[in-house]
């Protein structure tokens, strides 16, 4: 029996739908593979304020999720940092067994990302991805007219483009994917938008690989 | 005005919140108010996307408050549309003076709750308190316990409350973010469905300048009793209305509630647990656990509170030996010093000539879910007072005791 958590880590507002667009993604692969998912993106992390440190959470199961009602996740497997600056200041490793997976969106590498992760010994691998240069470097300008209506709290109704990872989310989920095998990819792949970014994240992982779990 | 356009039964993943903005679209309103608090917030822009994109037709009104919203809610109403809005926690607070005149001139609005926390502090989580602190305004009023429930509770209340014999305002509650947020499979139906349930809503009396009435003029006091003895007898009779509707509900749509309570794995049973809305979801799980174990145990949902069923509670509850009412809001210094769903158990209980030990849980609070390892221990203290013949205290702090 398999129980996988994913904890996304991203920007209240400024990067709002790539935090989401990444567990709704992977939950919905899921679930058309037979599996059991959730995905929970939009409450109590104060979506709605700008750069704000927010959480999207993702859960995959062989069986029927009985925790369904609890927001966290308590023991994330997988966790996703949206903005590579949030690998300092908070422990966002809390909780994740060892054996875990952590992806950043970041130019740098993994041998120098690591030395600000705390608990690393939990990671069977870190896995660094330049999500930005993979997708586009201006989609944050391009989001800015819709940006300043979001601020209103619409909670994402203003957003015009109702695709799944037009942007940044796609390298980001093809780093989720590829390195641990939550969903298969070719259930993920024809819900991704930016299938460019996508398949050229794939071949531009820089993957770490730290402590295996002991079978 | 235009119906809503034809669409064909189909099964959407969607949250609590877009479930009743889909049920409402589906009951193809008249005018909605709207005014953001979260969690609500989420159905208000889902109908404000539907009416953007011309999938509703509908008078969209942002009111500057919720008392506005309310009030605009009212004043729509009595000119004959059907209405739909919605609040949250200290939202539902605000509005509070308009929720007798609403259910006095009786007009059948029909206000979704996604229930939050009142302040302090600032709090997303769901308590009930937001909405029972008006169950006495002659409002009906139930609580959901998934996304599936919500929608269809929101329709079979607007034909209840529209009902001629009836014609009073219906909040239909869910539990912010365990039901307004999670997301789950939710069938729609076929739009002929629909028109075969809930007929175009017609009020007796509206205000219209071709045909002059009153609303709600002011009175002496002598005959203030009569209005109010009118209003009691509405709500009493209401209850034959939602037993029928609920039936015509499950002939059309496939599925039946009962509409005053869910018995989960009653049969049996010694101790249960009492409670409304989605804390069922992991209750349910627990018990089947526990039952594995053997433990005698068992959930008791209350689906309506406002009209609240006291016989039926009787009736099901002195079956068994002990009840622990979970809580999830607030009643201050109130009988058992913790919430107020206690006191409705046991006085419904009073006439019983066999009455169940009842104690009284503070779980959820804050919006916590209530996880398996608080429902065993509720269990436990179930047990321990069935052995003992008593209760050790009328209310428990769930977390805070050993």
């Amino acid at each position: 029996m398999s129980y996988t958590e994913l904890t996304v880590w991203t920007r209240g507002i400024i990067m709002d739908k790539e935090g989401r667009d990444i567990v709704n993604s992977v939950a919905a692969s899921a679930r058309l593979e037979g599996k059991f998912a959730q995905a929970m993106e939009n409450y109590v992390d104060n979506p709605d304020r700008t750069n704000c440190p927010t959480r999207k959470y993702c859960r995959v199961s062989d069986s029927v999720i009985e925790n369904e009602l609890t927001y966290e996740n308590e023991q994330p497997n997988i966790i996703v940092l949206v903005e590579g600056t949030m690998v300092k200041g908070w422990d966002y490793m809390r909780g994740m067994p060892p054996g875990g997976t952590l992806v950043i969106n970041t130019h740098y590498t993994p041998e120098y990302m690591i030395r600000f992760v705390p608990g690393a010994e939990r990671l069977a691998q870190l896995v660094c991805v330049d999500a930005a240069k993979l997708a586009d470097h201006k989609w944050l300008y391009y989001r800015l007219g819709e940006l300043g209506l979001d601020r209103l709290s619409t909670e994402g109704a203003a957003e015009r483009n109702k695709s799944i990872a037009p942007d940044i989310a796609a390298p980001l989920i093809a780093a989720v994917v590829k390195t641990t095998g939550i969903v298969k990819m070719a259930t993920i792949e024809p819900m991704i938008a930016n299938k460019h970014a996508f398949r050229l994240a794939l071949e531009e992982l820089h993957i770490m690989p730290l402590n295996p779990v002991a079978a | 005005m235009p119906t809503a356009t034809e669409v064909k039964k189909r099964t959407v993943r969607i949250n609590g919140c877009v479930a009743a903005a889909q049920a409402a679209k589906y009951a193809d309103v008249d005018v909605i108010t709207a005014y953001p608090i979260r969690p609500y917030t989420a159905t208000m822009m889902a109908l404000a996307q539907m009416v953007a994109n011309g999938e509703l037709d509908a008078e969209y009104i942002v009111a500057d408050s919720e008392h506005s919203q309310l009030s605009i809610a009212h004043g729509a109403a009595s000119s004959g549309a059907r209405v739909f809005t919605g609040s949250s926690g200290v939202g539902v607070q605000f509005a509070y003076e308009l929720y007798s005149p609403i259910s006095g001139s009786r007009m059948p609005v029909q206000m979704m709750i996604a229930d939050r926390t009142l302040d302090p502090p600032g709090d997303f989580g769901s308590e009930h308190t937001d909405a029972l602190s008006t169950r006495d305004m002659g409002w009906l009023m139930g609580w959901s316990c998934d996304a599936q429930e919500a929608f269809d509770n929101h329709l079979m209340a607007y034909r209840i409350g529209e009902d001629p014999r009836v014609l009073l305002p219906q909040m239909v509650c869910q539990d912010g973010f365990f039901v307004s947020h999670i997301t789950s499979d939710v069938e729609l139906p076929d739009s002929g469905q629909v028109k075969e349930f809930l007929p175009p809503y017609k009020h007796p009396y509206p205000l219209d300048p071709r045909h002059p009435v009153s609303h709600g003029p002011q009175i002496m006091p002598e005959q203030g009793p009569p209005l109010q003895l009118e209003r009691a007898r509405a709500m009493e009779d209401s209850m034959a209305v939602i037993e029928q509707v609920h039936d015509e509900f499950a002939n059309i749509f496939g599925r039946r509630y009962d509409p005053w309570i869910e018995e989960f794995m009653t049969d049996g049973a010694e101790v249960v647990f009492f409670l409304q809305g989605a804390h069922a979801v992991t209750a349910r799980f627990a018990i089947q656990h526990m039952r594995d174990k053997g433990l005698k145990v068992g959930l008791v949902r209350l689906r309506t509170i406002r009209p609240y069923p006291t016989d039926r509670v009787k009736e099901v509850l002195s079956k068994f030996k002990v009840v622990g009412v979970v809580e999830t809001n607030m009643g201050l210094g109130s009988v058992s010093s913790g919430g107020v769903l206690y006191s409705e158990v046991c006085a419904a209980l009073y006439e019983s000539q066999q009455r169940p030990l009842v104690v009284s849980f503070m779980a959820g609070m804050g919006g916590e879910a209530i996880v398996m390892k608080e429902f065993y221990w509720m269990t436990q203290k179930m047990m321990e007072a069935q052995k003992q013949g008593k209760i050790e205290k009328r209310t428990h702090w769930v977390g805070f005791e050993e």
